[in-house]
């Protein structure tokens, strides 16, 4: 027991003098904060749009006008033929064009139906979709504003609500996810190379001819490592909370254990990969190797319920998947330990599986 | 205590089909050194970690300590130091640092660690680097480090793997001053080495070629026991006359030293005789010519050309 605080202790000293480490474990999550809670907005608003209105008449002016309002459009330019208006597309000036044909208001007025045209640049999927709706949207409530169509009591009263994230911010599903991708990612790089450092430094060669048992040595290193880890979220929670007002609606508590969970697993996987690789360079690629494919199947950013079925039985072995339902259910939802249970068994048990193949596979590659 | 530190009785070790270590068999007693000599890959490590406990043997007995390699290796790490050739400890930690981890790992704390690290700091002279980063050390204060190191615990029995491999005359001196004053201690020290001066220093020592231990004994009477006598020659010029010698009825082998030639020859009063028509009628001018003691390289190179020819 004493041994294990011996070696912990020692790799706390051999941190606190890896300046390039220490500024990795501080700059990388705050880097990630920022660039996700500033950079990245996936809210789509403000799409440039250009107008060829060729009716110029009160009510082409009103449709424009509550395009514009809607906040989803922002009119850049007004053309004067179709081969401008499809130039900006092609140009990429514009994301979207609105086509007012010259009998607009006529036709309106005289009760016949007329068209309106939006061409939408569908190369990126979610601003596109973005604009289809909100069009949609826009179109319907102009009509009734406008009494074009007659008041009607419908037989249902269809009432959609958002809950938990009212406005649809990004940062609210993107940052809560941020613990799980940093921790992902830094905790089993660390591990993984520190445990592989002593085998290029020849220290384990000294540690073998003394009454050190491997598991001695494992957790020893390993401890260092889970106070890294919780430094590390606690970090992201506190500058997401208090930088980007992002509420935490369920228990901390509960967060904090089910976090530890969580990076067990993590010192798990660098713990196994530091078995494999024989020095601190292979090891960090064997890490990235298996970081990657979880940024983009965990439902990190793209949710797991639209992908293909096998795509997402993978997502199943990817221990962030589970834990990203975890942390956005406690801080978005509010969510309990019991509501998680679904997530946290399957944690516990890759915990306990990678923990213990990695030891085994540790003792046997050091006798 | 067994007057018997180390012990091997027909210690082998296979891996595969290739056997690294063949049938070896000696006894070293507590409070002498003991020389391990041969060239590299001929078993000296594979040897070590076997008696470390490290590694089992694929037959045969070892004891170290009065505890068997095959059933209690734990027992052994408690009561070996081990100074390996690739300088093994912190180099991020200082002076310090290094001892106090390695003196817990050994289950030694407070008081008693500290008292004892003063101890190894002021026998190895390592006091004034005590704040110094041990990859900051040089070779040889290095090489003090790691057998301070190894002496932390009290061990009466040291494995030393090449302990002055790479350093200078001086370095090399001053580690060996330091083993002297450790076996006179009590302690066993079991030092592999390339260089043979440094073998001349040993208690005991032991010629050890493709995993099969040639020889073994006290230095001086290894010398004695040499066949050839050894005709040592000045003359000039060296590398015309050396392969002259060579061909000369009674000489066994050649060595080129700075001015001088060294022959192996089977009596030196013929041999001479012969080396001195051979050099007149070839033009060469011998300035000196006599019999010298044989040294241990000599010996050395005998086992080795002898084992040679039998292949």
């Amino acid at each position: 027991m004493r041994s294990i605080w011996a070696i912990a202790y020692k790799e706390f000293i051999q941190i606190s003098r890896d300046r390039r480490t220490l500024a990795l474990l501080i700059i990388m999550p705050m880097m990630q904060l920022m660039i996700y809670g500033y950079g990245i907005n996936t809210d789509v608003k403000h799409l440039p749009t250009y107008v060829y209105d060729q009716d110029r008449s009160y009510l082409s002016r009103r449709l424009i006008n509550a395009f514009t309002q809607s906040d989803y459009f922002t009119v850049k330019e007004r053309v004067g033929s179709l081969k401008e208006a499809y130039a900006s597309l092609d140009k990429g000036l514009a994301q979207s064009v609105l086509v007012i044909p010259p009998d607009f208001a006529e036709n309106i007025i005289k009760k016949r139906t007329t068209q309106v045209q939006l061409l939408i640049d569908g190369t990126d999927s979610t601003p596109a979709n973005v604009a289809l709706d909100a069009s949609q949207a826009i179109v319907s409530a102009f009509m009734q504003t406008e009494r074009l169509i007659p008041i009607q009591v419908l037989p249902i009263d269809f009432r959609p609500r958002l809950w938990y994230n009212p406005d649809l911010k990004s940062t609210y599903f993107m940052l809560p996810g941020l613990i799980g991708l940093v921790l992902q990612f830094l905790v089993p790089m660390i591990t993984a190379t520190a445990i592989v450092r002593e085998k290029e430094g020849g220290n384990i060669e000294q540690l073998l001819v003394t009454p050190i048992k491997p598991y001695e040595l494992i957790l020893g290193k390993i401890i260092p490592y889970i106070f890294i880890g919780i430094f590390i979220a606690i970090s992201i929670i506190t500058t997401m909370h208090l930088l980007f007002v992002v509420p935490i609606h369920g228990s901390i508590i509960t967060l904090f254990l089910l976090t530890l969970v969580y990076l067990v697993v993590c010192l798990g996987i660098g713990l196994w990969a530091s078995t494999i690789a024989d020095n601190q360079q292979q090891a960090s690629q064997i890490v990235m190797f298996f970081a990657m494919p979880s940024i983009l199947l965990s439902g990190f950013i793209f949710p797991t319920q639209s992908m293909p079925i096998l795509v997402r039985d993978i997502s199943y072995l990817i221990p962030m998947t589970y834990f990203l339902k975890i942390v956005r259910g406690i801080i978005l939802k509010g969510m309990g330990f019991y509501d998680l249970i679904g997530q946290v068994w399957p944690l516990l048990l890759m915990a306990f599986l990678v923990i213990l193949f990695s030891i085994r596979r540790f003792s046997k590659r050091m006798a | 205590m067994p007057d018997i530190a180390i012990s091997a009785d027909k210690l082998t070790k296979r891996f595969g089909k290739f056997t690294a270590v063949d049938e070896i068999s000696f006894e070293i007693p507590y409070g002498s050194i003991f020389g391990f000599l041969g060239a590299n890959g001929a078993g000296k490590s594979t040897t070590i970690r076997m008696l470390c406990g490290i590694l089992a043997p694929t037959s045969g007995t070892g004891k170290v300590g009065g505890f068997d390699v095959q059933a209690q290796p734990e027992q052994i790490k408690t009561v070996i130091g081990y100074v390996s050739q690739r300088f093994s400890l912190y180099s991020d930690l200082n002076v310090i640092e290094n001892l106090t981890f390695y003196g817990q790992i050994y289950g030694l704390y407070g008081i008693n660690l500290q008292n004892r690290i003063q101890e190894v700091l002021s026998l190895t002279g390592l006091e004034r680097f005590r704040q110094r980063l041990a990859g900051e050390l040089s070779g040889g204060w290095k090489q003090k480090l790691a057998i301070a190191n190894a002496i932390l615990h009290r061990p009466k029995i040291i494995f030393l793997d090449e302990p002055t491999a790479g350093l200078d005359p001086l370095s090399r001196r001053g580690i060996w001053e330091l083993l002297y004053q450790l076996a006179e201690e009590g302690v066993s020290l079991f030092v592999t080495t390339h260089y043979m001066e440094e073998a001349e220093r040993c208690n005991t020592i032991a010629f050890i070629s493709d995993g099969k231990l040639l020889k073994i004994g006290q230095p001086a009477a290894l010398r004695q026991e040499l066949h050839d006598k050894i005709l040592e020659v000045t003359c000039q010029p060296l590398m015309k006359a050396s392969r002259l010698f060579l061909k000369v009825e009674g000489v066994r082998g050649v060595t080129v030293y700075g001015t001088t030639i060294n022959l192996n020859v089977t009596d030196e009063k013929i041999v001479e005789a012969r080396v001195i028509e051979t050099a007149r009628k070839e033009g060469i001018t011998i300035t000196a010519i006599k019999p010298i003691a044989a040294s241990l390289e000599d010996v050395f190179s005998d086992l080795d050309s002898g084992r040679r020819s039998d292949a």
